[in-house]
């Protein structure tokens, strides 16, 4: 019986990998990583090496909350130049086009106002609530405002009975208490 | 599966082809009676009017002094002329036919002129002094060339015979009578001219004077006269003066009818008595009737009624010694009778129309011409006079056709004793008319208070019955059911309404005219059936010339009763739906009337009557008017009466006088109407203000004018306090032109002539008619109320709680305009709210007609030399214009001439966009009109045919598809699966 041959080449270096580049203080090329031949568990680690993101304070929390309930507080008047210069341009008569603008004007600010505790529920928290409420005091003000240009544009199609020809129906003729025949 | 292409073209070609065309109602909704007046027995002939004509044509000249020619086959007028001016002539016109030549002549008041015959235009005229008495025109000897002279007789204090030249109408000679004589006639034979007038003696009566004239130099060539012997008290008793014929008569009868007293012109001297006899009493009425031509027979007719019946003798007067003799004598028959004469040639014929026959004799002998039996409604009377045409077809037939005027008024043609066409001439005339609402049907109202105040049983037993008994109107129903289908699809009035049956319309159309004439004649119009004749009647027979004076017509639509007063204190209550009397009252049953009001008191509505002086009589407690009264005095001035309790009667008492300045003279007083509702009291302008209308309903618009300085004045009265609320006057009017003025709402309108002369200060000069238009307002300020704000009362005795403060004037804006012709008057038209605009309707003399002129042209506040502002515009203003033009458009009268309009009432419809108007006076016209447009009805161009038509196709074509798609589906599922 012969001894076995010695193992082959590749089983050796299947036993013994060469040193791990850490190891050894020849630096990577320049734009090679390493990640290409990382194991898991280095990635593991680094990955629980970087807990940057904390989860924010409610005083942080509450700022933000405040910062977009403004934000949607100015919402509407924000639209307003926009529909300032839709209803002049749309006119002072009667159609369709300058009805839905009306309708739509009186419609979205009433919606609005609503909605207003809706609107800013998601942002109700026991440390916003007190300031919520300029917020809310703000938002219900631009929304009648933006009413307000709703009711201009309607006076100005004459639809408000604010002068004297409009109240004409209701006034009466004033009775004489004497009453002459004529007899020619 | 496609589309029925089909019946999509079927429906389109159901639509009409034009949509654009607006379609007039013009000749539908209005009527015209074209009257001429009663034609009169010595201006009324059948004349050819062209010399080579077969047909002639039927002339007269009517009591109104209207001359007209009427198409004797149809009944329709050829042309009309109104020669009497506004005094409408008491003084009888003559018409004669000029023979051989295309003309007529009249004269009539101090005018003659002659008319083309077949056109009725002028082909000369005229003027002179004095008044026409007599006309005739001139046989000229056999051969002669020229027109045909005319004889013309005036009255100026003494008799003036003119011989006016054929052709030009100029005086070729001139003869003045004895001064102090009365012109009673001018006839001709062809060698002499007879001039009859008469003067009176004390004790000889009246004494006739006949001179005889030379016709070609007009020199007297003799003169005789002859005694009456006071046989003829009045000029009246002349019963005739021969015209035109060979041998012309006068006669006259003595008193009692016994004799009859006939001279033949130019035998002086010879009067001949020819005994009148008796037939079944006393004599009423003799008349004789002479041939008009000269180459005709010298044979007259003696016509003598009686009450009962009539006979007639005929006379032939021999040329050589001028004797005259009885021919023969037509028999007695009962009844009025009428003869009438006509002349062919030499041939002469009476023709008699008697109550059952009509025949024709010769005037040779008393053969028989021709007989017809007499077709003759019985509801027109009895005839008055007759104009007859006989016309000889064969050797032995005649034809025979006559004109009657009957004794209910109508103007009858009679052919070969049928009636051809009758026109209702006694409608011409008319003095008052009012609007009468048609009754409701009271049974059904009745009916339901029944149900509704018994017990639940019996009233359904009632109503059962009810509709049981409603079950006898089902056939009529269903009958009427398709025309009344037909009516409401069918375009224009296609399906006529039944005729003679008065019946409430939803829309207040049908409502019936009361029309009162001078003639004393009542008649009933149906407005809502092209104003057709329900029914007439005479109410109070006037004497010759004499018009009755309608005072005041008072309608209780609720009674269905009209009371109708006139001045002599008569009155008469009929009901308005059928005519039928209730009561009347004779003249002088009561005082003499200035006019009359209609007043409200606590026992109902009545009718209180002023007396000549101006004052009402005193009134019993429960009749006392409530308010104050308006009236004229004797002066003319303008008096304000209140009623004061003194016991149980009240006594009317003057609260204020109003007399203008000595050189005027107060012409014309208006008032608002009685139904003048006002929808709005104010006015909106463009800025959305409002300008109050001064809506004070008691005030009067008084018009003076004065002759020596020419102007015009009018007053603005308020009637309780008799304050001058304003005034104005015009300067360079003339005086004598028609000044016509109307009152409503919160303005006034009025017009007049004037020429203004232009100074630095006034206005660039204008000449011409004027309308100024003047709308009052409470304040110049828009939105004010003026003093009194919005207190709910006001008095004019009072106007505030400080004493003696003055009353609230008025602030009143006024704008005048030119317009092309007189207007005579002026009226407003009415609608049941007063929504609708009003239209200011005036008349229209010289071109014979109507104009409905719209407010919004006639507006004061039209901005003066600029064009309106946006505002301005919105309001609906325009810039001002002064002159308006008379559009055709506006004329509500359309191409139809209506002539001698005294009066235009309006009365509103149940639909507020429309108003009735009817006017009166020679003729009868009435209409509708909707000043905004008829905003509330359905127009004639609303194709409801198309509607139907569109709605059935669309119906049949869901029944032809609906199995087609449900087997389609039901298909669809079985074959997928």
């Amino acid at each position: 019986m012969s001894p076995p041959p010695p193992p082959s080449q590749w089983v050796e270096e299947l036993n013994s990998p060469p040193v791990s580049r850490s190891k050894l203080t020849i630096p990577d090329p320049p734009g090679y990583t390493a990640a290409s031949s990382g194991n898991k568990k280095q990635i593991a680690s680094s990955k629980t090496q970087t807990p940057a993101r904390t989860a924010p304070t409610t005083e942080e929390m509450d700022t933000l909350k405040l910062k977009k309930a403004w934000e949607v507080a100015l919402a509407p008047v924000k639209q307003l130049p926009m529909t300032a210069i839709m209803m002049y341009m749309s006119g002072n008569s009667l159609q369709m086009f300058s009805i839905m603008m009306v309708v739509m004007a009186f419609k979205n600010p009433l919606m609005g106002l609503m909605a207003t505790n809706q609107a800013f529920e998601k942002f109700n928290s026991p440390g916003t609530s007190a300031s919520l409420l300029a917020v809310k005091a703000t938002y219900v003000a631009m929304q009648i405002l933006a009413l307000a240009l709703g009711v201009w544009k309607v006076n100005g199609m004459g639809l408000l009975p604010t002068t004297q020809s409009d109240w004409l129906a209701w006034e009466t003729a004033r009775d004489p208490m004497e009453i002459a025949i004529p007899a020619f | 599966m496609r589309l029925p292409i089909n019946l999509l073209f079927l429906t389109l070609s159901i639509l009409p082809s034009t949509l654009a065309v607006f379609v007039d109602e013009a000749y539908i909704v209005d009527y015209h009676h074209e009257l001429l007046g009663l034609s009169q027995p010595h201006t009324s002939f059948f004349h050819r009017p062209r010399k080579n004509e077969k047909a002639s044509l039927l002339y007269t000249l009517s009591d109104l002094g209207v001359l007209g020619a009427v198409n004797p086959g149809l009944g329709k007028v050829v042309w009309r002329q109104l020669l009497a001016g506004d005094d409408a002539v008491s003084e009888p016109g003559f018409l004669r036919p000029i023979e051989g030549e295309d003309a007529v002549v009249s004269a009539i008041g101090s005018r003659v002129d002659a008319w083309d015959a077949m056109s009725g235009r002028a082909t000369w005229g005229n003027v002179f002094e004095g008044v026409v008495k007599d006309l005739e025109v001139m046989e000229t000897a056999a051969g002669s060339e020229g027109a045909k002279a005319v004889l013309a007789l005036f009255d100026e204090g003494k008799p003036v015979l003119r011989k006016l030249k054929g052709g030009s109408g100029d005086v070729a000679w001139e003869y003045a009578g004895v001064s102090g004589d009365i012109a009673l006639q001018v006839s001709t034979n062809v060698q002499n001219v007879f001039l009859v007038s008469t003067y009176y003696g004390s004790k000889a009566g009246f004494t006739l004077r006949v001179t005889i004239l030379d016709p070609v130099t007009g020199k007297k060539s003799s003169e005789y006269t002859l005694s009456t012997k006071g046989e003829i008290e009045s000029l009246e008793d002349v019963v005739f003066v021969g015209a035109n014929s060979a041998a012309p008569i006068i006669a006259w009868a003595d008193q009692g009818y016994k004799n009859l007293r006939v001279n033949v012109l130019g035998k002086s001297g010879a009067i001949q008595s020819l005994p009148l006899t008796e037939s079944d009493g006393k004599l009423t009425e003799v008349t004789v009737h002479a041939p008009h031509l000269v180459q005709s027979q010298a044979h007259f007719l003696v016509h003598s009624r009686s009450a009962l019946s009539n006979r007639a003798d005929v006379y032939h007067v021999d040329l050589a010694n001028g004797s005259v003799k009885k021919a023969y004598e037509l028999p007695k028959v009962p009844g009025r009778g009428s003869i009438s004469i006509s002349s062919q040639d030499a041939n002469v014929y009476f023709t008699r129309l008697s109550d059952d026959e009509v025949a024709v004799y010769s005037s040779v002998s008393h053969g028989v011409l021709g007989r017809w039996p007499l077709n003759f409604e019985a509801q027109r009377g009895s005839f008055v006079h007759s104009t007859t045409e006989v016309v000889q077809k064969g050797t032995d037939t005649y034809a025979v056709r006559s004109a009657v005027v009957t004794t209910e008024q109508d103007w009858v043609l009679i052919r070969n004793g049928a009636e051809a066409w009758a026109r209702p001439e006694g409608l011409s005339g008319a003095v008052a008319a009012a609007f009468a609402d048609l009754p409701e049907s009271e049974s059904l109202v009745k009916n339901l208070e029944v149900e509704a105040e018994s017990n639940a049983l019996s009233a359904y037993i009632h109503r059962v019955n009810r509709h049981v008994a409603d079950l006898q109107y089902l056939p009529n129903y269903l009958q009427d059911l398709p025309r009344r289908f037909l009516s409401s699809i069918l375009p224009g009035e296609i399906i006529a309404q039944k005729a003679g049956v008065l019946v409430p319309d939803s829309f207040g159309f049908n409502k019936v005219v009361i029309v009162a004439t001078q003639r004393g004649r009542l008649y009933g119009l149906d407005a809502g059936n092209h104003g057709s004749i329900v029914w007439s009647w005479t109410a109070f027979p006037q004497e010759n010339g004499k018009k009755w004076d309608v005072k005041g017509i008072f309608v209780e639509s609720s009674k269905g009763l009209a009371t109708i007063r006139a001045a002599d204190g008569e009155y008469t209550v009929v009901k308005t739906t059928t005519g039928e009397r209730i009561e009347t009252m004779p003249p002088g049953s009561g005082p003499t009337i200035r006019s009359t009001a209609i007043v409200d008191s606590p026992s109902g509505k009545w009718m209180l009557t002023i007396g000549v002086n101006g004052n009402p009589e005193d009134v019993p407690s429960e009749r006392v008017p409530k308010g104050h009264l308006v009236v004229k005095g004797d002066a003319g001035e303008v008096k304000g009466l209140k009623f004061m309790p003194r016991g149980s009667q009240s006594s009317p008492v003057i609260t204020w006088t109003f007399t203008p300045p000595t050189d005027q003279v107060i012409t014309n007083v208006v008032s608002r109407p009685a139904h003048d509702p006002v929808a709005s009291i104010g006015r909106v302008l463009g800025d959305r203000t409002v300008l109050y209308k001064y809506l004070n309903p008691n005030v009067v618009l008084v018009t003076a004018i004065s002759n020596e300085k020419s102007t015009a004045t009018f007053y603005l009265l308020d009637t309780i306090s008799g304050d001058i609320l304003y005034s104005a006057t015009h300067e360079g009017v003339d005086t004598k032109q028609p000044i016509a003025s109307a009152l409503t709402e919160n303005w006034f309108s009025y017009s007049l002539w004037a020429d203004i002369i232009s100074t630095s200060a006034t206005l660039p000069s204008s000449k011409g008619y004027q309308i100024i238009v003047s709308e009052m307002y409470e304040s110049d300020v828009a939105n004010d109320r003026g003093p009194l704000e919005s207190t709910a009362n006001s008095s004019s005795l009072e106007p505030s709680d400080i004493p003696n403060a003055e009353l609230a004037l008025p602030h009143v804006i006024t704008a005048s305009f030119l317009v092309p012709e007189a207007i005579s008057h002026m009226s407003v038209s009415a609608t049941r709210q007063g929504i609708t605009t009003r239209q200011l309707l005036c008349t229209l003399e010289s071109s014979g007609a109507i104009i409905g002129i719209p407010r919004t042209i006639l507006d004061p506040r039209r901005p003066v030399g600029r064009d309106p502002t946006p505002a301005e515009q919105e309001e609906g203003i325009f810039r001002y214009h002064p002159v308006i033009e008379f559009d055709p458009k506006m004329l509500i009268t359309h191409k139809r001439e209506v002539i001698g309009i005294k009066d235009i009432i309006a009365s509103p419809a149940v639909l507020e966009s429309t108003s009735l108007i009817f006017a009166y006076g020679i003729d009868i016209f009435g209409t509708r009109v909707a000043p905004s447009a008829a905003f509330d009805i359905l127009g004639k161009g609303f194709n409801k045919l198309s509607l139907v038509g569109t709605v059935a196709a669309l119906w049949a074509g869901v029944v032809i598809l609906a199995p087609m798609v449900r087997r389609k589906q039901i298909n669809g599922r079985w074959m997928t699966s």
